[in-house]
């Protein structure tokens, strides 16, 4: 799998490229608009990151050139700026996803996956984890064939941590993911234990190995 | 009182003190200057009759035309005496009564004998003169000084007029509200000048307060990126092994910390922008709606807890505002009833005609109503008082939410308030004037 990240802060871009690296990705690097235009030119990328505010141009401009020359790279926007307006004009220009800074790499990790899952798999998206599986179309959740029954917001859990397999994932970060836009307005994360509990217990009771373990109160990792 | 009163009272005091001041100097003036004529008028009198002495040469022609001139008394005298004036009072058969007089005494020598004799003059067609003089000249006096107030009055209130313009200028004047307040020219330089210095203080106040919520909001951009890095070098921190339990609980204060300062930076760019003006677009937003969205996001946090939340939420309440920042608005006082709330507490949310009302249990001790919307206030020393009670709201609390949602009713003209009724923390958020009455149209 092919990436471009198009950012222009250095330590950023490589803290992206490391985390990413890991799950077998292979990154390469763009710190300008114009750097960022020869590789598209030239280049397919399967996912691109687009930093919106670079140093030589609106990185919004660059969705327009990919249209114009009818590539189908996937395209998660970023931008410093939490403003709607960008939101908007970013997915209107057929960026896929749209992601504020700061985010967490886990989450920019979950969202490359599921551009790169839509664009690839059409209707076919079942992530095996040895005996457990999980059908991101209809999103069912069994062990060893038989299914587990599990909440919506248990189910999130399981498929954010299952993208970030073998990495500590942040306990902020599985909240803010859980509690999408409303993050910003409860701030509280106490409800994640009480799902995590959940969904290890009824996985356990499925029959499925202890692949969720807790970091010292830090984090999570989906150890397989 | 007013500038123009008080400097007609000064002008006022004045002009009666000079008025009560010349009467009796005109009065005294007027006088000395008759009685010089008068006796004048005498001594010429007494030298034609001393001139004309020749023609008489008997007693008794003298004393015939002393006889026929009442003014003129004739007596004899011992010894020639020098010539007097003097004034005096003496019964007149013409009036009927004591008369002012002024008369000249001398003596005259006629056949060797001599004579005292005595011409005198009324005073009292002078004394009418003197009056018919002073009462004419108090009339202009009056006339006069009630002329000057008069033009004073009505000439100073157009010439005020630009300065009361000005004062009404500034006391309109907001720094959030960008109105051109137009100032009244005027042909008077001060007033100009006035003018042109208030509007340049005007001016200057408002880029200066442009330029202060420019930079709040270029700071906060600017933090942004900073932030994300640390971020995500603590994600990579985060990955490294061997990596041990002391590491790992330093990590995650880093990472709690962390997460405090953006959602602080989020707050303060999200404030700077409603001052902004940044959130233009309204859409007709239904209030219990919206309400029964935020309880239902708001659950997973509550159950966290277990506090209970009810809901009544049966009044059709439109407002024509924007989406996000209704959304804010109520969320933050929603999220704020589950934060300051105790364990097992109880939330409840309804409407009431065009309010919006939510309680929450909590503390036994009511906020300071005055302060709670406050930008950073965050009350302290409450939270040992109740056993159960959650740290960690206080801790986790930016000090923004009130202020963000005073900010947001002061932009729609709704208010909010704060009561504490028995045992609960009551906030009310009227909506009365959410442009209900415009542009709803169904």
């Amino acid at each position: 799998m092919k990436i471009l990240i198009v950012e222009d802060e250095h330590q950023l871009l490589k803290s992206m490229v490391s985390y990413l690296r890991s799950e077998n990705f292979v990154c390469e690097e763009a710190p300008d608009y114009a750097t960022a235009r020869q590789k598209i030119e030239l280049f397919t990328y399967d996912c691109i990151l687009l930093d919106v505010s670079l140093p030589d141009g609106n990185g919004l401009l660059l969705l327009n050139e990919l249209k114009e020359n009818k590539k189908t790279d996937g395209v998660i926007v970023i931008s410093a700026k939490n403003s709607i307006g960008d939101k908007i004009q970013g997915l209107n220009l057929g960026a896929d996803d749209y992601l504020t800074k700061p985010f967490h790499l886990s989450e920019l990790n979950a969202r490359i996956l599921a551009v790169i899952r839509r664009r690839h798999f059409q209707g076919q998206q079942i992530l095996v984890l040895n005996e457990l599986t999980i059908d991101l179309t209809a999103k069912v959740v069994s062990v060893q064939r038989s299914p587990v029954d599990l909440t919506r917001k248990e189910y999130d859990l399981l498929v954010y941590l299952a993208y970030n397999k073998n990495r500590v994932v942040s306990k902020n970060a599985i909240a803010e993911h859980l509690s999408g836009d409303e993050a910003e307005i409860f701030g509280n994360y106490d409800f994640i234990y009480s799902h995590m509990k959940n969904l290890k217990k009824k996985l356990q009771h499925a029959g499925c190995g202890e692949y969720i373990r807790s970091i010292y109160g830090m984090g999570y990792k989906f150890d397989i | 009182m007013r500038l123009n009163n008080k400097t007609i009272r000064n002008y006022l005091f004045y002009s009666c003190l000079i008025f009560l001041l010349t009467i009796p100097l005109f009065y005294f003036a007027i006088r000395s200057v008759l009685l010089h004529a008068v006796d004048k008028s005498l001594k010429s009198q007494l030298k034609e009759i001393r001139s004309n002495l020749d023609g008489i040469h008997s007693q008794d022609e003298l004393a015939a035309w002393s006889r026929l001139d009442k003014d003129i008394q004739l007596e004899p005298a011992g010894a020639p005496i020098k010539d007097t004036i003097y004034s005096t009072t003496r019964y007149s058969p013409k009036h009927g009564g004591q008369e002012p007089y002024r008369e000249i005494a001398g003596t005259i020598t006629v056949e060797g004998r001599i004579y005292r004799l005595v011409v005198c003059s009324s005073l009292i067609e002078n004394d009418d003169l003197l009056g018919s003089i002073l009462l004419v000249q108090s009339i202009v006096l009056v006339m006069l000084i009630g002329g000057i107030l008069w033009i004073n009055q009505k000439i100073s209130k157009r010439l005020w007029q630009p300065f009361y313009v000005a004062l009404r200028n500034m006391q309109q004047f907001e720094l959030n509200k960008q109105t051109d307040l137009p100032f009244l020219s005027s042909t008077t330089d001060e007033f100009n000048e006035l003018n042109k210095a208030i509007g340049n203080l005007f001016s200057r106040n408002l880029e200066m307060f442009q330029q202060q919520k420019e930079f709040t909001e270029n700071a906060s951009h600017e933090m942004q990126t900073p932030l994300a890095i640390y971020q995500s070098k603590l994600e990579l921190l985060m990955q490294t092994s061997p990596l041990s339990e002391e590491q790992a609980g330093l990590i995650n204060v880093l990472d709690d910390t962390n997460r405090r300062l953006i959602k602080l930076n989020k707050s303060l760019l999200l404030l700077t922008r409603i001052e902004n003006n940044q959130y233009q677009s309204t859409d007709e937003v239904e209030i219990a709606a919206l309400s029964k969205k935020l309880v239902r996001q708001s659950r997973i946090h509550a159950e966290a807890r277990n506090i209970t939340i009810y809901e009544e939420l049966n009044a059709a309440i439109r407002v024509r505002a924007n989406r996000v920042l209704m959304e804010v608005l109520i969320g933050n006082l929603l999220s704020n009833a589950i934060r300051y709330n105790i364990d097992n507490g109880v939330i409840s949310i309804r409407t009431d005609r065009n309010m919006l009302i939510i309680e929450n249990t909590g503390t036994y001790v009511p906020l300071q109503s005055d302060k709670i919307f406050n930008r950073f206030y965050k009350q302290a020393g409450q939270m040992s008082v109740q056993g159960r009670m959650d740290n960690r709201g206080y801790e986790e609390s930016s000090g923004l939410g009130l202020a963000i949602v005073r900010n947001i009713c002061t932009l729609y003209h709704y208010t909010i308030d704060y009561a504490f009724i028995e045992g609960r923390h009551v906030f009310r958020l009227d909506l009365h004037d959410g442009g209900i009455r415009q542009g709803t149209g169904s």
